[in-house]
């Protein structure tokens, strides 16, 4: 599904990937962690072509993708759901399922019914601004908009991140929901989450995969990968 | 691109322009032709009908900032080169004014076309400040290089011949078309930002990055923006021409890129009645206040530090604030409650 080969990405002189390689099956979930800079986001950023690797390849379902643009990396069924949880505030909920409709030209109630489906309650809240929604619910929403059309594969930064214990297990179950039908790489710390969800795993400090596990019973021991965080 | 202007499925649109929905849109038409109507034996026809045309130039202001978020101090060149692509015509080839009115908004609209390419991929101040450099271009072209054709700062004079019973030259008549342009131009407009193209464009005003992300290419949409507000902008100029019969360079002038920036945000920017209500407002103010105030501009300076500070929604904003209370039942349910009491 997704190969990435010896990946190396820098801000300007600061280099902050180096030689990163990363395999990913299909209908497959593989988490990223590590800590605050160890070059998480920017592994995302340069996969969904918002920053041009200096070096090394991206083959998605055996195609090189490495720098493109990413407009065209939607209709090749490549979705990223940013860290900041932004949508489109101004707009209102339907709206924002509404644009996604647009770009992968599936009818709006089909849409509509792909969203309301892993979170019914967002259908008391179509037509108010989506600005006004909580930050668990605009998460919801961010992940419920990322499956209209036909996405095959997730890039999700830190889905969890600054939510409440209830919504954090209505995202898991989210999540669960699509394992082996939709392939995922999530960057995440809540090891309880990649515990439940996670096929495979990568660690990375300071811009290079330190440890990459593809055993699932390894990924459970979480009191050694604590360590990394 | 045609998928975008339309919605796919039946639903009602949402209700993202408060009040005044799909249903009301018919409503919100007649209400404007009887609006200006009224103005008329109050302010004379030919003042209303500069009016509406000014209304007309801050809807095409306005779909390039208050929907895409695009600031442009130089949204007059479009106007004045309708103004000039009228009047040339009329005066040199032939004094068909339907003929005279396409090629304005074409010259205008390609104009657009070429200049956009460059300007789109520019933000903020920077995509501000390079439409003022080309709006002084296009001002000094007039005035100077190509006197020769314009008159430079004489201007010239455009007299359009009768087309059957259509004579521009009779006040009524040219009110009475300035007004069906200026609902023409509201109604697509409106069928324009109320459809997925018009959810687009608004999202670019919020994040564009994140635009991509779903797919879009969003420079041809802004582009595309970009050509449209310049050719509803060339059709204002066009009117402008025919209204006065003469095109100067002052069609051109850098300076009246504050009026519609000032009538935008007063009006509350991101509606076309805001544009409509700021147009009038700003056209009341600019054409009354000098007989009372010499340097009234002062005045325009101060309310518009007024508005930015303290009042950003403008007036279209609050009114609708109002609606919705209204139609929250707020004034009712605090009446029940009171007679309960």
């Amino acid at each position: 599904m997704l190969e990435i080969k010896d990946l190396d990405v820098a801000y300007g002189y600061a280099k902050v990937l180096q030689s990163v390689s990363l395999n990913l099956e299909k209908g497959q979930m593989a988490f990223l962690i590590g800590r605050n800079g160890a070059g998480k986001t920017t592994l995302l950023k340069t996969i969904i072509g918002l920053l041009k690797p200096q070096k090394g390849s991206i083959l998605y379902q055996r195609q090189e993708i490495t720098g493109l643009p990413t407009e065209d990396l939607y209709s090749k069924g490549l979705r990223y759901v940013a860290q900041e949880k932004k949508v489109f505030g101004n707009l209102t909920v339907q709206e924002n399922i509404e644009i996604a409709a647009f770009a992968s030209g599936e009818p709006l109630d089909v849409a509509l019914g792909k969203v309301i489906s892993i979170y019914p309650k967002l259908k008391d809240f179509l037509k108010i601004k989506a600005g006004q929604l909580s930050g668990g619910q605009r998460q919801i929403l961010l992940v419920g908009r990322a499956l209209v059309g036909e996405p095959r594969l997730l890039l999700i930064d830190e889905p969890t991140q600054g939510l409440a214990a209830i919504v954090i297990e209505e995202i898991v179950n989210i999540l669960s929901s699509l394992k082996e039908k939709i392939s995922a790489i999530i960057v995440e710390q809540n090891l309880a989450m990649m515990n439940r969800l996670a096929d495979r795993l990568y660690i990375l400090k300071e811009g290079k995969v330190v440890k990459a596990i593809t055993d699932k019973s390894q990924i459970k021991q979480t009191e050694e990968l604590e360590v990394f965080l | 691109m045609e998928n975008y202007f339309k919605r796919k499925s039946g639903e009602d649109l949402p209700n993202s322009i408060g009040m005044f929905s799909r249903d009301r849109g018919i409503i919100g038409l007649i209400l404007i032709a009887i609006f200006f109507l009224l103005a008329t034996p109050l302010l004379s026809t030919h003042r209303v009908t500069d009016f509406m045309i000014f209304c007309i130039f801050a809807m095409s202001f306005d779909l390039l900032y208050g929907y895409m978020g695009r600031l442009s101090f130089g949204h007059m060149l479009y106007l004045g080169t309708g103004a000039y692509g009228c009047g040339l015509f009329i005066n040199y080839i032939s004094g068909n004014f339907l003929l005279a009115i396409f090629i304005g908004v074409v010259f205008a609209g390609l104009l657009a076309m070429i200049l956009g390419l460059i300007t789109v991929r520019a933000t903020g101040a920077c995509f501000a400040l390079i439409n003022l450099a080309f709006n002084h271009i296009g001002f000094f072209l007039v005035l100077s290089p190509l006197r020769g054709i314009t008159r430079g700062e004489d201007g010239f004079g455009v007299s359009p011949s009768k087309l059957g019973f259509l004579n521009l030259s009779s006040r009524p008549a040219m009110f009475v078309f300035v007004l069906i342009c200026l609902l023409l131009v509201f109604y697509f407009l409106r069928k324009l930002t109320s459809s997925p193209y018009g959810i687009l464009i608004r999202s670019i005003k919020e994040d564009e990055t994140r635009v991509r992300f779903l797919g879009y290419n969003t420079f041809l949409y802004k582009w595309l923006t970009f050509v449209i507000a310049g050719g509803i902008a060339g059709l204002a100029g066009v009117l402008t021409a025919l209204n006065y019969n003469f095109v100067n360079p002052n069609a051109m002038d850098v300076n009246g890129n504050v009026g519609v920036v000032f009538a935008c945000l007063i009006g509350g920017s991101g509606h076309l009645y805001g544009a409509i209500i700021g147009g009038m407002i700003y056209m009341v103010i600019s054409n009354f206040l000098p007989i009372y105030i010499y340097r009234w501009e002062m005045f325009l300076g101060f309310s518009l530090l007024i508005i930015v500070f303290r009042f950003r929604m403008g007036v279209w904003g609050y009114l609708q604030k109002f609606f919705d209370y209204l139609e929250r039942g707020g004034v009712v349910s605090r009446f029940l409650k009171r007679e309960a009491i």
